[in-house]
Formats: C-alpha cells, structure tokens, sequence
C-alpha cells in the first residue's frame, strides 16, 4: 500500500430516487405557487401567491396552482396577483408569462 | 500688488467652482454605480429570458424576430451611438472613424444615436438613414424604433462607447446577432435544469412560432438597451475624470489665491509698520534735535 491517506470506507451507492418537490402550501394547507414579476432594470414581485388574473389575446385567464406548463404572450391589461401577503395589482403594457412547475415568471416590458 | 479685497473675491469664486465642481465629480460617481447595478440586473433577466428561448428554439437561426417569409436587406446596418452634446473629448471622434472604416454606401447603413455623432458625419459628408436622440433617463429606454431597423437587416453591427474603469474608456464593435447568442450561452452555462420546451409539454398562447419570434425581438431589444447603457455608463466615466481633473485645478488654484491673498495682507501690515516706524524715526529725530537746540 503506497504512503499516505487511508481509503476512506464507501458507503454502497443507493439506487438514486425521482425526487417528488414539495408542493409550496400556507398555514391552513392552501396550495401556493411562487410567483416572480421582473423586468430588466426592476423587481416587482417575488412571492409566494394563490392566483394570478391576467390577459392574452384570447382573453382573460387565471393561473393556479398545479397549472398545466404554459408560455402565452400577455396583452396591456392589469395583472392581479392575490398573495397571502395582501392583493397586487401591477398595470402591464406588454409581458411574456412562463409557467412551469408552480413556478411563475412575468418578463415584464418584453 | 493686488489689494486684499480684489483677490478675497477670487477665493470666493474659487471655492464655489471646488465645491462645484466636487457635486458633479459624486453625482458621475453615483450615476456609475446605478447604472453598473442596473446593467447587471438586465443581464440577469437577459439569462433568464434565453434560458427559455434556448430550450423552444426550432432551430440554429437568430432572425432577430423576423418573421421567416419576410427578406431581409442585404446591407449591413451600422449604429453608432455617440454622446448627445460636447464635453466628451475625443472618444465620440474615435468611434466615428472605427464606424467607418471599409465604409461604401452602397453595402452600409447608418443610424446614428446622439447629437454629437450625427454633427461629426454631416461635417464629413457622410448620409445617414435615421438619427435619434440619447435618451436622458437612465431607465425605461425605448430601444423598439431601433430594434424595428435591426429586424430588417441579416447583419447589423454596433459601434458604442465602453467602460472599462473610472479611467479608461474605449470604442467598440458588436455584432448584434453574434451577441444575443454569445451572452445567451454564456448565462446558459450556469443553468442545470435545461430541458426542450415543445408543444407536447406546454400550451402555448398564441403560437410555438409566435412566442419565439416576439422572444428575439425582446431579446434583440435588452442587448440594444445595454449597449445604449454602456454608453451612457462610459460618458459618465468620462465625466467623472473630466469633473476628478477640473477639481484638482480648481483646488490648486484655490490655494494659490489664499497665498496671494494672506501675502497681500501681510504687505499691508508690513507697509503700515514700515510707515510708523518711519514715523516713529522722525518723530525721535525731532525731540533729538529739539534737546540738542
């Protein structure tokens, strides 16, 4: 055996598990989703929310949580985000809105 | 000699310009660190944004958000954004010649963004498509007009003012389309998670083809505003050292106007003792000549 460090003992490898991500949830059990509204050069919003009401060309529609993966390009409307944190409305000109996994970001002035 | 009160006046106005001047040299100061917070924070989102665009993207082309039945202008199209007045030395002269080098008006364009540069080209003779104004705010900068004509072009290069230190600004060239992918893939590095975004995996609103086209321009647009960033940023630069030399000058001269002014003041009095010793002289002159009588 050559001078030096002890072999460390391995441990044996354990069959790596798919991760389930915990769903995010507030104090009474009410599923949350974590919402990010940003554009280049400004923070808006970064928190946990409910709902997110906004506009697309076809309409008015609502993201909730588990909401299915979805990119739409927003129209100028007022976005209303209700969070545990009290109700926010931010006025949009124009945005692109990715939704993906609970996570929600608002790329504003794009 | 200039008498005391003429020169207090100088110290006066002399104290004003280093205070004034000392104002401007922390208003550049602190426009330079908003405005590098800024650029970072548009680099960010920037990442973010081709992120997403990397993993829907149907293919290799960034057509600027040009739509694929439309053709784009064989030339090439050159902005060159310059300051908006004087006061900037040399550095806008630099760009203009950096511009147009291998010039032909028959394969270039020209917009030109600031007062300064379009002065500079119209005393050369040398005709431009557009010209637009530096916008004076720092936030908010309204890059559509500009990113509308780069849409148009297959290739489109940038000729702006970089800052590299507080001491050292330089002029330099981007190739807009080269840059989008280049910052892209760079901040595509730091991100694990890269997954291929496609129709079977998410609903897209209006259409796949639709969110891509509007994502290039957005992103032909954040480059653009960084640029028109970077320049003001490298202006600002320029004006702090102008403001940092000016103040030194100013406190020189200061202290030598105090130095005037206190040996002004001193003549005076060395003067007046010089008279009453004089006087006293004469005076002791007199009783020595009356005792002697």
């Amino acid at each position: 055996m050559a001078f030096g460090k002890k072999k460390a003992a391995v441990a044996p490898k354990e069959e790596a598990k798919p991760q389930k991500k915990e769903e995010l949830k507030d104090e009474k059990g009410k599923p949350l989703m974590h919402v990010k509204v940003y554009a280049p050069f400004k923070n808006y919003f970064d928190e946990p929310a409910y709902s997110i009401s906004a506009e697309n060309h076809t309409g008015p529609f609502d993201i909730l949580p588990r909401h299915h993966n979805f990119m739409t390009l927003m129209s100028a409307c007022e976005m209303k985000i209700v969070a545990p944190t009290g109700d926010k409305t931010i006025r949009i000109t124009r945005a692109v809105m990715h939704v993906k996994a609970d996570q929600v970001v608002v790329f504003l002035d794009v | 000699m200039r008498r005391p009160q003429e020169i207090a006046k100088d110290v006066a106005t002399m104290s004003t310009m280093v205070n004034l001047t000392s104002v401007f040299e922390s208003l550049a100061s602190m426009r330079i660190s908003q405005i590098k917070g800024k650029v970072q924070q548009s680099e960010k989102f920037f990442g973010e944004l081709w992120n997403i665009y990397h993993q829907i993207r149907v293919d290799d082309t960034f057509r600027f958000g040009r739509a694929e039945q439309k053709k784009a202008h064989k030339k090439e199209l050159r902005i060159a954004i310059t300051a908006e007045g004087g006061f900037s030395g040399d550095i806008d002269q630099r760009l203009i010649r950096l511009m147009l080098e291998g010039y032909d008006k028959n394969l270039h364009d020209i917009i030109i963004i600031g007062h300064h540069g379009a002065v500079q080209l119209a005393q050369q003779g040398i005709e431009f498509k557009k010209y637009f104004k530096l916008p004076k705010q720092d936030e908010d900068i309204n890059v559509e007009p500009i990113t509308e004509e780069a849409t148009q072009y297959d290739n489109t290069i940038a000729y702006y003012q970089s800052y590299q230190s507080l001491s050292v600004q330089n002029v330099k060239k981007m190739n807009l389309s080269k840059a989008v992918k280049e910052q892209g893939e760079a901040s595509v590095e730091q991100i694990v998670n890269d997954e291929i975004i496609s129709e079977q995996t998410y609903i897209f609103e209006p259409s796949t083809y639709e969110v891509v086209e509007h994502l290039e321009r957005s992103m032909t647009s954040i480059i653009l505003a960084q640029i028109v960033l970077e320049s003001k940023l490298a202006q600002y630069a320029s004006r702090f050292k102008a403001m940092t030399a000016a103040h030194e000058r100013a406190d020189d001269s200061l202290a030598e106007f105090r130095m005037m002014y206190n040996r002004s003041k001193r003549a005076i009095k060395d003067a007046r003792l010089k008279e009453i010793v004089i006087g006293m002289r004469k005076v002791k002159a007199a009783r020595e000549a009356k005792v002697e009588a």
